[in-house]
């Protein structure tokens, strides 16, 4: 009997104490929501949004020699806290992000929360996180109406489609003036999401400023199954620029359709898309040369200005995601970053005070291509970059602005016959 | 040179034309993509949710077997006909049968399990990554009837979705085969009483309807990428295609399907393209309002 009792007050000691050996581990963790669409049309870009984010904790939680990168040198946050991602599966869907978020804040109790790449998601997602007064980190979301709604919470990476807009404007300026490109009109062909409608409205505003008559407004249905009548739409106006907004299987079937009628704008110009993911480029060969966009991460572009991106990528990237960075994956990382230096810099985990941190201080951020991030009154990184790029070979060439370009635009674009 | 007017006319009709051939083209494809379902549908009232799903793994199995073996779709959808015909028939065999007779609700709701399955296992092995096959042998490849510009990948599976129908419609009038297929679906009872394996016939309706989209989705990777979502849309249009020819009519899915891609094609360029999806939806609706039982329904 006796040993039976002693047999059971043992087993409830070590029980207890396992119990508070795992109290103690989970309060060494701080845990950080990852929303991204890991399923559905913009899976590609989730998943490789994801392992970014993974890829920054992975360097955040070790201690890693031969980095310049804030966080690297020291193992964990505070001492030794370490950062664990919770991944949540928005699909794309506004709704799902939105009970996906509160799940995260409510159930899952993460600190923070890092996501959403489609804007029509970050939108519902990050007001969740504004009622609740905890903070949202959005990497790539370029809808500027994001940091338009002055939330205190809600600090943003990506450099917006009104700033990339008018970045193409002021490239067709050049093109005209320096090259006499004879660029007069312009198509926009876009998702009807709320991403592709912002990139488009900020397009066509910023075409207006320079007098680029639009000849052609075409949003479609994203995951179509087919874009015939779309490009035939564009075929018809003829513009001479086309703003593109199509998203991984989207923006390889419009390039494929254009091909099929065998019709080329002079040039095409994307906002962040399918341009921007080297998995769908390598799938589309040759047909996506020539084609041009935003980027603000390139390896051709890494290697002179963000060397240390490139570091990063080799060591905690590729082995996750077996492929490149691309412009909108790397922003996701750098998002953890910058809150991992908030945090530090707060020296404790309190919402507001971290919250004040990010919204007053400006981070060093080596995987930025301006090397630093700072957010203004409703979040926007008042530091955000971005170059105009043009693919060929499976290589984006900057060729836009001056100071970061490395190659000569072939200009107007090659046609396909002629390949 | 002809005069500005004449130009004007020719560049109209020539839209004119391009848009009636894209939307020929698209709705043969889409005729392939339902005969299956409208067997299914027709002979046992099952309604198979995971058709788009039936699509997507025909399009892996070709797109892999180019990848790996370099063999062209031209000749892969033959092994993801195969492969799907027995995917249907296992289907019917491990899952519809025993969901039969339970509930309404039961069959449905089983194929919608396995669509979510079949979708997330491709996630899993494949990465939501695009695939598209390069150096295909009609890749690229176009031809021009009067202005318009038809793509031969695209005009080819067309082609075989006209040739492919015709020996279904074929097979069911004119074949013993056949015969009985109809006779179970007039009276499964009545069948049975004549002689009818039944189970065998829906066996093998199952089978054809898996095999029907397994070809189509093997021709459909010369020229359009793969991807676990791939099939949910092409689904979705079957069911419109299925309601509006009739359950199990393949003269009615091909009329119906030719109907939905014009539907498309003329509202998304003379309308606007973002409507194409809704205009559609809208033939579906009206025809369940006007005649349920759709155009040659049994």
């Amino acid at each position: 009997m006796l040993r039976k009792i002693a047999f059971t007050v043992v087993l409830c000691v070590l029980g207890a104490l396992l119990l508070t050996g795992v109290a103690v581990a989970e309060d060494k963790v701080i845990k950080i929501g990852a929303l991204f669409p890991l399923t559905g049309p913009s899976a590609v870009s989730g998943q490789n949004c994801l392992n970014s984010v993974l890829a920054a904790a992975e360097l955040i939680n070790g201690a890693y020699e031969g980095f310049d990168v804030p966080l690297a040198a020291t193992e964990g946050l505070l001492g030794g806290y370490k950062v664990e991602i919770i991944k949540a599966d928005h699909q794309g869907k506004p709704d799902v992000a939105k009970s996906e978020a509160e799940r995260l804040y409510n159930q899952e109790g993460v600190f923070a929360v890092i996501g959403s790449y489609n804007s029509a998601a970050t939108k519902p997602a990050s007001a969740v996180a504004e009622r609740a007064k905890k903070l949202f980190l959005c990497g790539a979301s370029s809808s500027a109406a994001l940091t338009e709604r002055e939330y205190k919470y809600f600090f943003r990476h990506a450099p917006t489609d009104a700033i990339e807009a008018t970045e193409f404007t002021d490239y067709i300026t050049y093109l005209n003036e320096k090259k006499g490109a004879g660029i007069k009109t312009l198509g926009l062909i876009y998702e009807n999401t709320e991403f592709g409608k912002h990139a488009a409205d900020e397009g066509k505003k910023a075409a207006a400023k320079i007098g680029l008559e639009v000849v052609a407004d075409v949003p479609f249905n994203n995951g179509a199954t087919n874009l015939s009548s779309e490009v035939q739409t564009l075929k018809a106006a003829n513009p001479d620029a086309v703003f593109g907004a199509a998203l991984g299987g989207d923006y390889s079937l419009w390039v494929r359709t254009m091909k099929q009628v065998n019709w080329l704008p002079k040039i095409a110009i994307n906002f962040c898309t399918g341009y921007q993911n080297p998995a769908v480029q390598k799938e589309l060969a040759g047909d996506g040369d020539y084609f041009m966009g935003g980027m603000s991460f390139s390896p051709e572009l890494a290697k002179e200005f963000m060397p240390e991106a490139l570091k990063v990528q080799e060591k905690f990237y590729f082995p996750l995601a077996n492929q490149e960075f691309d412009s909108d994956s790397l922003q996701e990382a750098v998002m953890l970053l910058v809150l991992g230096q908030a945090i530090e810099k707060a020296g404790e985990l309190d919402t507001e005070k971290v919250r004040e941190i990010l919204a007053t201080e400006t981070f060093v951020s080596p995987l930025s291509l301006s090397g630093e991030v700072a957010f203004e009154p409703g979040g926007q990184n008042i530091k955000a970059l971005s170059v105009i790029t043009q693919i060929k070979d499976l290589k984006y060439n900057t060729i836009y602005p001056e100071k970061f370009k490395n190659a000569e635009p072939v200009y107007p674009m090659a046609p396909w016959d002629n390949r | 040179m002809p005069p500005p007017f004449f130009r004007e006319v020719e560049r109209i009709m020539n839209h004119f034309l391009q848009v009636l051939f894209d939307g020929l083209l698209n709705g043969l494809v889409y005729a392939l993509v339902a005969a299956g379902l409208s067997m299914i549908w027709g002979v046992m009232d099952v309604i198979n949710f995971a058709h788009g799903e039936f699509l997507m793994v025909g399009m892996y199995v070709s797109y892999w077997i180019g990848f790996f073996l370099d063999v062209d779709p031209l000749f892969s959808w033959i092994a993801s006909g195969a492969f799907l015909f027995i995917m249907g028939a296992a289907t019917y065999r491990l899952i519809i049968r025993n969901s039969l007779g339970k509930s309404a609700m039961a069959p449905l709701l089983a194929t919608f399990g396995l669509s979510m399955v079949l979708k997330n296992f491709c996630m899993n092995r494949f990465t939501p990554n695009f695939r598209l096959l390069s150096g295909t042998v009609l890749e690229g490849k176009t031809i021009s009837v009067g202005g318009a510009i038809l793509s031969v990948p695209q005009l080819a599976t067309a082609a075989f979705a006209l040739v492919l129908l015709a020996c279904l419609y074929w097979m069911l009038k004119r074949t013993r085969l056949g015969w009985a297929i109809q006779a179970t679906a007039m009276d499964s009872e009545a069948a049975e009483l004549m002689g009818i394996r039944t189970e065998n016939i829906y066996l093998l309706v199952f089978g054809i309807g898996g095999a029907c989209v397994g070809i189509t989705g093997g021709l459909m990777t010369s020229y359009l990428a793969v991807y676990p979502e791939v099939g949910s849309l092409f689904s979705l249009i079957a069911f419109v295609v299925v309601a509006l020819g009739g359950f199990g009519s393949i003269p009615g899915a091909l009329l119906a399907a030719i109907i939905i891609g014009l539907v498309e094609s003329f509202t998304g360029f003379y309308v606007a393209a973002v409507v194409k999806y809704a205009a559609v939806f809208a033939v579906y609706l009206a025809v369940i309002l006007i005649r349920p039982k759709g155009l040659f329904g049994w």
